[in-house]
């Protein structure tokens, strides 16, 4: 179990006096697609943020790679390898799509300070070199055109994306997506199955997704955790999960699960 | 010894809490820090002066001509800037308020000129025995002053129905205007009420300081004593305020006297370090 | 869009040409005009760039002025080198107060640097065997290669290249992966954190690069005013310069030099009026920042000068 890329160990967040967590564990294997899902208040939001740092765990452990991550900065979790979009766009406003992209490759074209302050050499080379990959990255996820766009103007789609390409800038081992497929048409959702696909095809990205929307974490997840007022009450494949009483009960609630002969 | 300077910083206290009070008002209220409020404070003081030079009233009724007069200015400063920057950036805001004390100072030194004005107590100034203290009449006038007020705000929006609107309306915009509460309605009765409030504080504490265009940087003091309060309780600010009246009085003795003003600063730099929500606000958490 | 070669060149021809045509009080304006952009350019750094509200700039003037006299005049150190000590010194403590934003941000820090101004204002008032208490202390004359530079004219020599040299590494970190992280930080510390950014060294970083620069100009305006006044230093004059970065327009450097030339030379204009200019500025700020909060440097003439990357539509604060 502890061979998982990323391992939730048992994690117990509390604010004031409401357990917002409650003892969950999750394992993320290597390579893999895994969902979260659960009604709205499930503690699925709280889960990402306690991995990347946001919030502190009041028990319980998160290890990375082998190595516990909880109670470090978010900022070095980020350098680790993990990445997350948001689940209100954070994007740079008033930066172009292109600049957001670029802040997300700041740690892989460096140069120092005093480079930055002369443009001595190796500035102009970093320069380009950061603009040619974020550009192909704005292209991996369909926004190419709208490179020199304020990402505040952009429309919804595609500051989500906007979002998405930015996080894949770090070079992350994994990436974390919180509600990516909220607010989306179909048609948008297939081409973010496929964009997701893609990428644990080709690079072996590992991916952690929350979401609601059923056409885009049955379509690609191996593997879905139910969460319902902070407690694990589900875990398996999609058709296990789909099946399951505990979860049907949880969505619709005593009468429904009645209903449909759970 | 420890007890008479105990019962001469209650002055001061009283003094801190009633600026607190105003700025804990409005806070609590629209969500803004009034930067330029302890030059309001000392503008209020002015007012009066003005109301005697200019329009020749002898003191009581220039008394009652400013508090009129400020609670003019808390409409205008409500409807004219206010209200026009309620979705600017914080950093406009804080501008905004910075620049109406800054205006307000500079009026004065303008019209009235940069040099100190005396002005009258509102009772007498000598000092009274009482159980082997000295206690002055004019000092416990700004005490039961700053308790009276207090206890007005207590009744008004615990008891009453304005009261209770008013809280609804800051707690929550949406839901209040939903259920009936004019919210600008609301802003701007919070506005007045905190301009009076402003000009009150101002009339107790110029006699202590003198008058002078600089006399606003008591504000500082007030915001001290809001935020070891907790920056969202209107007890809190009295308490914040008696505290800090304490604290600098016995670092006054003990430590230097000259050093008082900096030793309240760095209390305040602690506090926000430190507690950031003083000492009966509560933690608030930030969604992401 | 103007060539930027040709801007060096007339630049650089102006400045040589001007001393012949220009009289020694049009010259020390120059001067001043130049030293207080120092000064703003830092807030617009910190504030404009990296979105920290800092009221402690005047602290940092104040520090740069007495910490290069003092070390001029009890430890010989000539000015032109104790001003650039100096303002390190100031910078480095300019990164501690930075580490503030750790635990606080708007209103909370816009207070916290009130109360280190306010703080700074009181030492200097409270020493006086070192820093001549509220009566100030005079400024030792700036000596460079064997010459003495009491004049505008003389002084316009040192400071002018010294801004140009300051304004250009500054503009060229905007433009630099730095420039990026601040901005990206100003707009959304989270998402700045979540992709690797250590946002609250950066942050420090800005408040130290606000002191620095404030220290420059705090040193060169005690080198023209000759003497030190920690009346000088309170909270009044970082709201001063608060106000003349919000006219200029925080956004861009060449801001700083717009309101700063604007808040020199129009007290000039109105002589008679000198008992209401405070009155004068505090008005320009509240009208501007009701009805302007860009500052002048959004208007079109910057897009000729302002030579950051073309910005799009849609792209203003």
């Amino acid at each position: 179990m502890t061979d998982a890329l990323l391992h939730v160990d048992n994690i117990t967040v509390r604010f004031g006096g409401i357990v917002a967590l409650d003892k969950v564990s999750l394992d993320v294997g290597r390579g893999s697609i895994q969902a979260v899902i659960g009604p709205n208040g499930a503690g699925k939001s709280t889960m990402l943020n306690v991995i990347t740092g946001l919030y502190a765990v009041d028990g319980g452990a998160v290890s990375f790679e082998g190595e516990r991550i909880d109670g470090r900065a978010p900022h070095t979790i980020g350098r680790l390898g993990i990445a997350r979009t948001f689940q209100n766009t954070e994007l740079f406003g008033e930066m172009s799509a292109i600049e957001n992209v670029m802040v997300g490759l700041d740690r892989h074209h460096p140069y120092n300070l005093a480079i930055g302050m002369s443009h001595g050499p190796g500035y102009r080379r970093s320069e380009i070199a950061a603009r040619r990959e974020a550009g192909d990255l704005l292209a991996l996820v369909g926004i190419a055109d709208d490179a020199a766009v304020a990402a505040a103007a952009l429309p919804f789609g595609k500051q989500r994306r906007l979002e998405l390409a930015r996080a894949l800038a770090t070079r992350p081992k994994v990436l974390l997506l919180d509600e990516p497929a909220a607010g989306l048409r179909a048609v948008e959702i297939e081409s973010l199955n496929l964009i997701l696909l893609n990428l644990r095809a080709e690079q072996g990205l590992t991916i952690l997704l929350i979401d609601h929307v059923m056409a885009l974490v049955m379509a690609i997840s191996d593997r879905i955790s139910v969460l319902n007022f902070g407690r694990k009450i589900a875990e398996g494949n999609p058709d296990t999960v789909r099946k399951s009483p505990e979860v049907i009960r949880a969505y619709l609630g005593e009468k429904g699960a009645h209903a449909l002969g759970a | 010894m420890l007890a008479q300077v105990l019962v001469s910083s209650v002055t001061a206290g009283a003094v801190y809490a009633l600026i607190a009070l105003g700025f804990v008002l409005i806070h609590k209220g629209t969500g803004v820090v009034h930067f330029g409020y302890g030059d309001q404070v000392m503008f209020g003081a002015y007012l009066v002066l003005i109301s005697q030079v200019v329009l020749g009233l002898p003191f009581w009724p220039a008394v009652v001509s400013a508090l009129m007069l400020s609670a003019l200015l808390g409409a205008v400063i409500y409807c004219g800037f206010m209200w026009p920057l309620r979705n600017a950036s914080l950093l406009a805001r804080i501008i905004a308020s910075l620049a109406l004390g800054t205006v307000m100072r500079e009026f004065v030194r303008a019209y009235m000129g940069p040099n100190a004005w005396p002005f009258p107590f509102l009772l007498s100034q000598t000092a009274v025995s009482v159980a082997d203290m000295l206690v002055v009449p004019a000092n416990l006038a700004i005490v039961g002053v700053s308790l009276g007020v207090l206890g007005l705000l207590f009744l008004l929006f615990e008891k009453t129905i304005y009261g209770k609107a008013i809280m609804a309306a800051c707690d929550n915009q949406v839901g209040a205007s939903i259920v009936g509460v004019r919210v600008s309605t609301v802003f701007l009765a919070i506005w007045i009420l905190a301009s009076v409030l402003a000009t009150l504080a101002g009339i107790l504490v110029a006699p202590l300081l003198t008058l002078s265009p600089d006399m606003g940087l008591i504000g500082i003091k007030g915001f001290t004593a809001a935020i070891l309060g907790g920056f969202n309780s209107l007890p809190g600010a009295v308490l914040g305020g008696i505290t800090l009246g304490v604290l600098e009085a016995i670092a006054g003795t003990y430590i230097s006297s000259a050093l008082k003003d900096m030793i309240s600063y760095s209390i305040l730099i602690v506090v926000i370090l430190v507690r950031p929500q003083g000492l009966l606000g509560g933690l608030t958490i930030r969604k992401v | 869009m103007i060539p930027r070669l040709a801007i060096y060149i007339a630049g650089i021809a102006g400045f040589f040409i001007a001393p012949h045509y220009l009289a020694e009080y049009h010259l020390f304006q120059i001067c001043l005009i130049a030293a207080t952009a120092l000064v703003v350019l830092g807030l617009v750094a910190v504030t404009g760039l990296a979105g920290q509200i800092s009221l402690a700039q005047s602290a940092f003037v104040g520090l740069g002025g007495y910490g290069s006299a003092i070390l001029a005049t009890s430890w010989g150190v000539p000015l032109w080198a104790s001003i650039p000590l100096t303002a390190f010194a100031v910078a480095f403590a300019g990164f501690v107060l930075g580490q503030l934003t750790l635990r606080i941000s708007g209103h909370y820090l816009a207070l916290a640097t009130m109360a280190f101004t306010a703080i700074v204002q009181l030492a200097f008032i409270h020493s006086d065997p070192v820093t001549g208490g509220a009566a100030g202390m005079p400024v030792p004359p700036f000596r460079i290669f064997g010459l003495t530079l009491t004049t505008g004219r003389h002084l316009y020599y040192v400071i002018l290249p010294a801004t140009a040299l300051l304004f250009l590494l500054v503009q060229n970190v905007m433009q630099s992966r730095f420039g990026r992280a601040l901005t990206a930080i100003r707009q959304s510390e989270t998402a700045a954190e979540a992709m690797g950014l250590n946002v609250l060294r950066y942050k420090a970083m800005a408040f130290a690069g606000s002191g620095f620069l404030g220290a420059v100009g705090g040193g060169l305006l005690a080198s023209l005013s000759t003497y030190l006044d920690p009346a000088q230093f309170g909270i009044t004059q970082s709201v001063y310069f608060l106000a003349v970065a919000v006219v200029g327009g925080m956004s861009s450097p060449f801001g700083a030099i717009i309101g700063s030339a604007m808040f020199i030379l129009v007290p000039d204009l109105l002589q008679s009026f000198q008992s209401y200019l405070g009155l004068v500025f505090a008005l320009l700020l509240l009208g501007f920042i009701v009805l302007r909060p860009n500052g002048l440097a959004s208007v079109r003439l910057s897009r000729y000068l302002n030579l950051l990357s073309p910005r799009p539509a849609g792209g203003r604060r």
